[in-house]
């Protein structure tokens, strides 16, 4: 995607240049429109330096904690402790006297941020401290948050939220955390305070993130709420319709709420809902809920959110522009009719069995179906190449992997290789034909 | 007023971070500064490495599955517990001869104020639940020798702080 962001901004220069030099805008309009442009990406005051700049902070940082990490016994416990406060002190009041200089300042900034998790371990190594091991990167978070915000530049504001984050992954995920939520046996309920430190830890992962489009942040929180519907928590789900109807509507709200309508792609989320469609297809194969763990049933809790999640994204679906097509608008009905297919086809999976799983994965490979068909049609019409590439290798990867996945022997296969070879080529003619159609509509 | 790179609010909190910093350092300084007697513990080590303090020798201890008097036997009695230690005879060879190794010898809740009751976390781990009392990790430098310390090869010298957590000192090779 970035490679193709940047072959966007390349052909926009060569087509401003080449406006100027035809007469239709001065050179300074041209520059201006693509200073403009530019202006707007997610990196755009990250120039080269800053990213040296950044990377030269980080290797220091790295270099510092290893030198403290081989541990210098011959040095006492007071004359360390010391030097290390001089040298936070120093580093930080470098970073500030040095803030209008980004060659000095950030990589600078960058050494300030791993300064706390530095002294934690540092102090850790002098006292020969143990014990949870979340409370240093909760500590080390709480620490460096107020500086990342407050400085003019976002680097520190997007490891802080990175760093918040890994935290909250791995800190909920074990057993014996401040922030665990994952029981350690079936029988063992964590404490409330756990959920609110963790949901405190997602606000503020979200909250610090810098970037103006939200989109990575919700994934993360997205993902991680599944993750934990999974999980032996307060609010696991085990059978597999809740499973499913939970995972789809987190990937259509992700999908509908993590970019700006006036985005031009959706990305991470889009691919997501893709991938998870694309996994429906191979219910095919289910006999029933034998693999899931039939240790413990569905939570009050977990069946609660997992229903408010449907109706949460079913909302969102009806009243949110579509995302999933990049025509808005135009390519509406389409799109908002796939989303709501993609979470009802959990719907099979209520008591289910063979039959109904089929049918499941009959849908899944219908509702892939259909959105190549359509982005292709969408991409055709607006000339948007990379739609139509898109909506090829849909049909094609759904093709493949059924013929290999369901037909098995290599004759069924081939034939079905060819049929569907002749069925591109019916669908390329026509969509030649509309695409010539439209040209003559346009200079009659 | 525009916060953001304000160099009056940036010192005030790089001031918090150092300050957070010494006043942590002071408080471990003054809460092991006591005269309470050192004694030791049997160990069951083996040699991981933490990605920000080095090397260290990861310690389990026979009184982390404490036994005797009122001590949990239950595999749901987890959270903070205080274990009394003691020496109950047992005996170890060191460089500076023998030492007595002391033993679980009670548990409770809310012990006496008396000396030799150690603070503890009951935790869920490898099957059952083991007391954790903030002395599992004992850091050295990386060409340390001891880093390999066998299981059983070693003791570990503790004494037990003003507010009854246990204070790993160091790491003794038995003879």
């Amino acid at each position: 995607m970035k490679a193709g962001m940047a072959s966007y901004y390349k052909k926009l220069k060569a087509d401003l240049e080449a406006s100027a030099g035809a007469g239709i805008i001065t050179p300074e309009q041209a520059a201006a429109v693509y200073e403009r442009v530019m202006a707007g990406r997610t990196f755009a005051s990250f120039r080269a330096a800053h990213w040296i700049g950044a990377a030269a902070g980080l290797f220091v940082a790295l270099g510092i904690i290893l030198i403290v990490a081989s541990n210098w016994d011959q040095i006492d416990a007071a004359t360390k402790m010391f030097a290390f406060l001089l040298l936070f002190a120093g580093v930080g009041e470098a970073a500030i006297r040095l803030d209008d200089k980004p060659a000095a300042a950030v990589p600078l900034e960058m050494v300030w941020f791993f300064m706390p998790i530095l002294g934690i371990g540092l102090y850790a190594q002098i006292f020969n401290l143990s014990g949870d091991p979340v409370k240093p990167y909760l500590v080390w978070a709480a620490l460096a948050t107020p500086a990342a915000l407050l400085s003019r530049r976002p680097f520190g504001a997007y490891i802080c939220s990175i760093l918040l984050f890994f935290t909250l992954y791995t800190g909920t995920v074990s057993h014996n955390s401040i922030m665990s939520l994952a029981a350690s046996r079936a029988a063992d309920a964590q404490p409330l305070w756990h959920w609110a430190l963790a949901l405190a830890v997602l606000v503020g992962g979200v909250a610090v993130y810098p970037g103006k489009k939200l989109s990575l942040p919700l994934g993360a929180s997205a993902i991680w709420l599944f993750v934990m519907l999974l999980a032996d928590t307060a609010i696991k789900v085990r059978s597999s319709a809740l499973i499913l109807l939970s995972g789809m509507s987190l990937a259509v709200l992700w999908l509908t709420w993590g970019s700006e309508p006036e985005d031009d792609k959706a990305g991470l989320a889009l691919k997501t809902w893709l991938g998870a469609v694309y996994v429906m297809t191979f219910f095919w194969h289910y006999k029933g809920d034998a693999y899931v763990n039939r240790s413990a049933s569905d939570t009050a809790a977990g069946g609660a959110i997992a229903w408010l999640l449907f109706a949460g994204a079913l909302l969102s679906v009806v009243f949110r522009p579509q995302r999933l097509l990049p025509a808005g608008d135009k390519d509406d009905m389409p799109a908002k009719i796939l989303l709501t297919a993609s979470m009802l086809c959990s719907f099979f999976l209520f008591d289910a069995n063979e039959a109904t799983a089929k049918a499941l994965a009959i849908v899944a490979n219908l509702i892939l179906a259909a959105f190549g068909t359509v982005s292709i049609m969408s991409g055709a019409r607006d000339s948007n190449e990379k739609q139509i590439n898109l909506g090829v290798a849909v049909l094609t990867l759904t093709a493949v992997t059924r013929f290999i996945d369901i037909f098995g022997t290599m004759l069924k296969s081939g034939m079905a290789f060819i049929v569907t070879g002749l069925a591109f080529g019916a669908l390329a003619y026509f969509v030649n034909k509309g695409r010539k159609a439209l040209i003559e509509s346009v200079k009659k | 007023m525009n916060w953001k790179g304000n160099s009056l609010y940036l010192r005030l909190a790089l001031g918090a971070q150092v300050l957070f910093f010494a006043a942590w350092g002071g408080w471990l300084i003054v809460s092991r500064n006591t005269d309470s007697p050192e004694f030791y513990l049997a160990t069951e080590p083996v040699d991981p490495r933490d990605l920000f303090s080095g090397t260290y020798v990861a310690l389990n201890y026979e009184i982390s599955s404490p036994r005797g008097g009122r001590c949990p036997r239950r595999t749901r009695d987890l959270g903070r517990l205080f274990v009394k230690l003691e020496d109950k005879g047992k005996k170890a060879v060191t460089k500076t001869g023998e030492v007595p190794v002391y033993e679980a010898a009670d548990c409770h809740a809310n012990p006496p104020q008396e000396p030799g009751w150690a603070k503890a976390e009951m935790i869920y781990r490898f099957g059952g639940p083991v007391a954790m009392y903030g002395i599992e990790r004992f850091y050295l430098n990386e060409n340390d020798p001891r880093k390999d310390a066998r299981s059983g090869s070693v003791l570990a010298k503790v004494k037990i702080d003003r507010n009854r957590n246990l204070v790993l000192l160091d790491l003794v090779e038995k003879l």
